[in-house]
């Protein structure tokens, strides 16, 4: 049986599916699924097929939605929700993560405004985490324009005590202890919009991942610039100086193959974010952030294009972004994009799995 | 007995009913019975502020919100507001 791509793709309008051959040159959508709901996040459980979406609407508020028919039916959580004492209300589901493979039905959960749930039960229910909801800096936290969102949540597979999580701005926080303390881990990690830039929290950290091959080594795209830690976050390294055209952006891949590569999509500066002077291109990085190459090959230009945190994803064969103006990327042979599908409404989110055909 | 009709967003997560007929003394008490409730109140029990339910044609805020009382309705609207682009 031939193996494909499987692509989920969040927009602001519902989930659509791509499925891809394995040479990622032929690609057939299907959707909306969720029809009218901004699917900010969506991803397939490997433990057992299912799909899980954080899907919210402007009117109907936050919802954390699954199928495991493929996406043919879905079933809502129950209500996602702050305890009253907490004087906080949820105003978006932002990312669902997947528990490790020995916790079953465990998942995790993160949301505006800055805050971190876990479901024991598949996604049933959800349970705000304590120790991130009471955090001793969280009045020193602050909402970006993407509110207070909680976007990046990483496991690490050695630990299961051992989480990331990263709230913007609040910046990274970790976890040793299953949930119950957090760290803030933001040394010499730039929040140059602050008086006092090198803070212990308020970071703007648009995308967080770490290396499952070397889970001590995460790579983070900021607000201000681009980072890689090599400590578990105990200190990190400012990579931007070394051949991007900007620091700023939003998402960052990895080579699940190679710790010491990674992927960024600059965009000028906050105040606009757009393709610097027009040229749209993402930016690798084989040496641990060392040095820059540009990869445009099948990009158009000039474009002015925009590519959101959750908007990529990368898996052992290739890379995948959407833009928010509803252009999907896969790298095809070698270095070469091919435009898998075009006029989707804006898209939010990418993850990719495979699929049998 | 009052007929409440909902979305067809709504509907969607409702395994595609539009139309319920619900036994309710008021607005809130009737908005309660269906399977969307959650997607019409935040978890402070409040209703969303682009959400608009109407009672026999009249915007229920008008006529006290959730506590709006039912005798003699026949007919509950929800309706998401109106956007302009």
């Amino acid at each position: 049986m031939a193996i494909g791509v499987l692509a989920l793709v969040g927009t602001r309008k519902g989930l659509f599916l791509l499925r891809g051959d394995d040479d990622r040159r032929c690609w057939r959508a299907d959707g909306p699924l969720l029809d009218g709901w901004a699917v900010y996040h969506a991803t397939v459980d490997a433990r057992d097929g299912t799909i899980y979406s954080a899907a919210n609407h402007i009117v109907y508020g936050p919802t954390v939605q699954r199928s495991d028919d493929g996406g043919k039916t879905w079933q809502r959580s129950k209500k996602i929700s702050l305890p009253e004492w907490s004087g906080l209300t949820v105003n978006a589901a932002w990312h669902i993560e997947p528990g490790l493979p020995q916790q079953p039905g465990t998942l995790f959960l993160g949301a505006d405004p800055g805050a971190l749930f876990r479901s024991d039960d598949s996604g049933e229910t959800w349970e705000p985490n304590r120790g991130i909801l009471e955090h001793s800096t969280r009045d020193r936290w602050f909402p970006g324009a993407g509110g207070l969102c909680c976007d990046s949540i990483q496991l690490d597979p050695r630990d299961p005590r051992r989480i990331y999580v990263c709230i913007a701005s609040a910046g990274t926080l970790r976890t040793d202890d299953g949930g119950q303390t957090w760290l803030p881990v933001n040394k010499n990690v730039a929040a140059d919009y602050l008086g006092s830039p090198y803070g212990e929290v308020g970071q703007c950290v648009h995308k967080l991942l770490l290396h499952p091959a070397r889970p001590e080594r995460l790579w983070q795209q900021n607000h201000c610039g681009v980072y890689r830690s090599d400590d578990c976050g105990d200190s990190w390294e400012r990579l931007d100086g070394n051949g991007l055209p900007s620091g700023f952006g939003f998402p960052i891949m990895i080579d699940p193959k190679d710790p010491d590569t990674a992927f960024v999509i600059p965009e000028r500066s906050p105040e606009y974010h757009y393709s610097p002077d027009a040229q749209f291109a993402v930016y690798r990085t084989r040496d641990s952030g060392q040095t820059w190459e540009e990869m445009s090959d099948g990009l158009p230009r000039p474009a002015w294009a925009a590519v959101l945190r959750e908007a990529s994803a990368s898996d052992a064969d290739s890379l995948y972004f959407g833009t928010q103006s509803g252009s999907f990327f896969a790298l095809a042979d070698g270095d070469t994009w091919v435009e898998a599908a075009r006029h989707l409404p804006p898209i939010l989110s990418v993850e990719v799995t495979q699929w049998s055909r | 007995m009052v007929q409440v009709t909902v979305p067809s967003i709504l509907a969607d997560q409702a395994e595609g009913r539009r139309c319920f007929d619900i036994e309710a003394a008021t607005v809130g008490e009737a908005l309660r019975a269906l399977p969307v409730a959650d997607l019409l109140f935040n978890e402070r029990g409040e209703w969303s502020r682009y959400l608009n339910v109407f009672v026999d044609g009249t915007d229920a805020r008008e006529r006290g919100g959730p506590a709006c009382p039912l005798a003699g309705v026949h007919e509950i609207l929800v309706i998401a507001m109106l956007s302009g682009g």
